[in-house]
């Protein structure tokens, strides 16, 4: 078997599950119960808060435990609702958990102005700053691309965002372990991240609030993580959150060569055997290690299905619930034909993948592509 | 090398034995789940995704691979379509049928042999049969069961490459297998309706497509008793749901519906379950399709003007022109233009073909 869609999800760290097991059997407690056993778990989980705050360069106080990126999200947009101004800008290559969330809103009042992208995917700064209104609340781009890999420029953006006294919010769920996370630099008040996307546990994340940013909670109880998140705390997998944020922070540089090296091998092998394949994404500003290639003579359906057989897992656009093939909306976004649109992969490497995987890769593809006589 | 056989799989219990009967067989099995409907996106819940999840749990349980593919365009552009049209002249269609031919035994077919297959199989309750040099297409074993009413647009070439590994059971026998794999669609309810509708409101679906036209409800004497929505939202011999209470008869005898006049956007009904102007003995059907070879007429068989009807004897008289018309021994209740008339002898369907006039 092996796995290229670490865009989707990443395997766990094994150091990872270690901690999360050990938390998990020894450390039950009810981090709210004031005795030891409450203790414990209470300090196990400002442990991987420090840990976290720790690894972006800011406060404890900042990080909001979560169940995961879009939960993050969806507390951002959802403040609209108790917002006076109630606009938003956003681009039109967001994740759903950003694009149907604005949608679902719209029937409570909160409007919304959906800003293009280039053939690169990449969000022009100007056209935010001319579809600000005199109600715009939030502005909300992502860091990078989950499909493309595009970056956007989020410090340019922000700055605009401030210049005009509006809140900025950046889904940054598929950048740690793969580009840096400079906070001063980006100057984003609000930040979401998702545990498993960089080799944490799945139903966990965190939401970066900048100080002095009053937010209402979405899920209201017992209130835990400062009344903004009730629930009894997930302590292993925020456990386990803290630790794979440390290591994706300490490792870039090393993670960053790896999947540059990956994903050169990969495209260098690619064009030996198909000269004619088109890569999406910005060609420089693109996150490392992931690669979206239209190859123009063979739907993406056909390829993966076939993959699949041979036990290779990459993805294509964007997969509906019940895993069948759409046209993407980012690559339409980004004036993509139909044609290659749904011709086209996404193959996200990973620290685990190898130069030997890669090659067994163009193998498979190569005896695919010959089967169905689609060589270009 | 074990021969690769690729089975639709819809999630249902029928299409999951099939594919552990034949990895039992020694097939080398490959599941596909189709995807031929698409819901609305900003919907919240997608219907398929049950299915899709079902599928996937027998997957897992039989450790066999499972593809999805989207057929969905293809559905709208050759099944729906003729669907939508059907409904326009005020004829009733049957989706599925055409579904089979369409899309399951065509563009299906199709991609399993892509996927390097020699066979499909599904989970229909029907046999298929060689002798002579042709390949027959029977009921199911499961005569109660029995699915060939709805497969009799399938050709030589669609059936000598299909297996339906159930045809020769009966449903409990296939419910009592799936139980005892533990099969999480085991007691799951057989799916009933158009499948693309599912449980939704008939009427409020097909709004969504045609404008309705709402004009008066008549007797068959042409007396005034009522308005009617739009012809498409009524079909011959329905009783429910007319709208037309006793009082207007001279009896308490429910109201059916007799006719639709498209001409004059009427509604014409009828009281009591024996009104003349319900039943019918000749109908003539066009769309002729014959599994092996047309019959020579006058030809004695039997027919099914609706599924799970019982077999009803008749003789097709003639075959001219591509119109076949049919007499009945008996009287029938409410044939419908639109609807299949599949013909059979014994066990054995011969083919069939759509309801034009009654």
């Amino acid at each position: 078997m092996l796995y290229f869609d670490h865009s989707a999800t990443t395997p766990i760290d094994p150091k990872v599950s270690a901690l999360m097991k050990e938390v998990a059997d020894n450390h039950f407690g009810n981090p709210s119960s004031i005795h030891k056993y409450g203790q414990k778990a209470r300090a196990i989980i400002e442990k991987s808060r420090r840990q976290i705050a720790d690894a972006l360069g800011v406060k404890s106080r900042n990080i909001i435990f979560t169940g995961g990126g879009s939960e993050a999200n969806n507390m951002v947009l959802q403040n609209l609702l108790y917002s006076d101004k109630k606009h938003v800008i956003t681009s039109a290559i967001e994740h759903p958990a950003v694009l149907k969330v604005l949608k679902h809103l719209k029937r409570f009042g909160v409007s919304f102005t959906t800003v293009p992208v280039n053939k690169f995917g990449m969000v022009d700064p100007a056209n935010i700053e001319s579809a600000i209104r005199d109600d715009t609340a939030l502005i909300s781009i992502m860091y990078a691309n989950n499909e493309v890999g595009t970056i956007q420029p989020i410090a340019k953006i922000a700055k605009i965002v401030h210049k005009n006294n509006i809140l900025f919010h950046t889904d940054a769920v598929q950048t740690p372990g793969k580009i840096p996370i400079i906070m001063n630099e980006l100057n984003a008040d609000l930040m979401s991240f998702s545990a498993h996307k960089f080799y944490g546990p799945k139903g966990v994340g965190f939401l970066y609030i900048r100080d002095g940013i009053k937010l209402f909670p979405m899920i209201i109880g017992g209130g835990q993580e400062k009344k903004l998140r009730a629930g009894t705390e997930n302590t292993p997998g925020i456990a386990g959150l803290g630790l794979a944020m440390e290591i994706a922070v300490k490792n870039l540089s090393d993670s960053q060569n790896h999947l540059k090296t990956i994903e050169n091998h990969f495209k260098k092998r690619l064009t030996e055997i198909y000269s004619t394949a088109i890569y999406n994404g910005h060609p420089e500003h693109h996150l490392p290690g992931l690669v979206s290639v239209t190859i123009p003579s063979i739907t993406s359906d056909l390829m993966l299905v076939n993959l699949d057989i041979k036990g290779i897992a990459v993805s294509s656009g964007s997969a509906c619930s019940s895993g069948t093939v759409k046209p993407s909306d980012v690559l339409s976004a980004m004036n993509v034909s139909n044609k290659h649109n749904i011709s086209t992969l996404r193959i996200s490497f990973g620290k685990s993948n190898t130069i030997e995987e890669v090659d067994k890769l163009i193998d498979a593809f190569d005896e695919i592509l010959e089967k169905y006589n689609k060589k270009r | 090398m074990a021969e690769q056989v690729v089975v639709g799989m819809s999630g249902g219990v029928d299409s999951a034995v099939a594919a552990y009967l034949l990895k039992e067989q020694g097939y080398d099995v490959q599941c596909v789940f189709m995807k031929n409907w698409e819901d609305d996106d900003d919907e919240f819940y997608c219907s398929s995704e049950e299915d899709y999840n079902d599928a996937l749990q027998v997957c897992d349980i039989l450790n066999l691979p499972l593809h999805s593919v989207n057929f969905s365009k293809e559905y709208r552009e050759n099944v729906f379509s003729y669907f939508l049209s059907e409904y326009k002249s005020g004829r009733t269609p049957n989706p599925d049928v055409l579904c089979n031919k369409e899309i399951k035994f065509k563009f299906f077919l199709d991609y399993a042999m892509k996927l390097g297959a020699n066979q499909i199989a599904t989970g229909h309750y029907a046999r298929i049969e060689k002798h002579n040099g042709f390949y027959h297409l029977s009921k199911g074993f499961d005569n109660n069961k029995d699915q060939s009413y709805f497969l009799y647009l399938l050709g030589q070439k669609e059936l000598s490459k299909s297996i339906f590994p159930i045809g020769n059971m009966d449903k409990d026998e296939v419910r009592k297998i799936a139980k005892e794999h533990k099969f999480s669609n085991h007691d799951k309810k057989d799916s009933t309706g158009i499948c693309f509708i599912g449980e939704r409101d008939f009427k409020s679906f097909l709004q969504q497509y045609l404008p309705a036209k709402p004009g008066d409800i008549v007797t068959s004497k042409g007396k005034l008793v009522g308005k009617h929505d739009g012809l498409m939202y009524y079909t011959l011999g329905q009783r429910k749901g007319i709208g037309v209470g006793g009082g207007h008869g001279t009896t308490e005898e429910p109201w059916y519906v007799l006719k639709k006049d498209l001409d004059n956007n009427q509604l014409v009904i009828g009281q009591g379950h024996d009104h003349p102007g319900l039943y019918s003995k000749n109908i003539t059907a066009g769309q002729l399709h014959w599994i092996t070879s047309a019959p020579s007429s006058p030809f004695d068989c039997t027919a099914k003007i609706r599924y799970r009807q019982k077999d009803q004897a008749c003789i097709i008289t003639t075959i001219k022109d591509g119109i076949a018309t049919i007499s009945f021994t008996e009287n029938q209740f409410a044939p419908t233009p639109g609807q299949s008339v599949v013909f059979y002898d014994g066990e054995q369907c011969l083919g069939g073909g759509i309801v034009e006039t009654v």
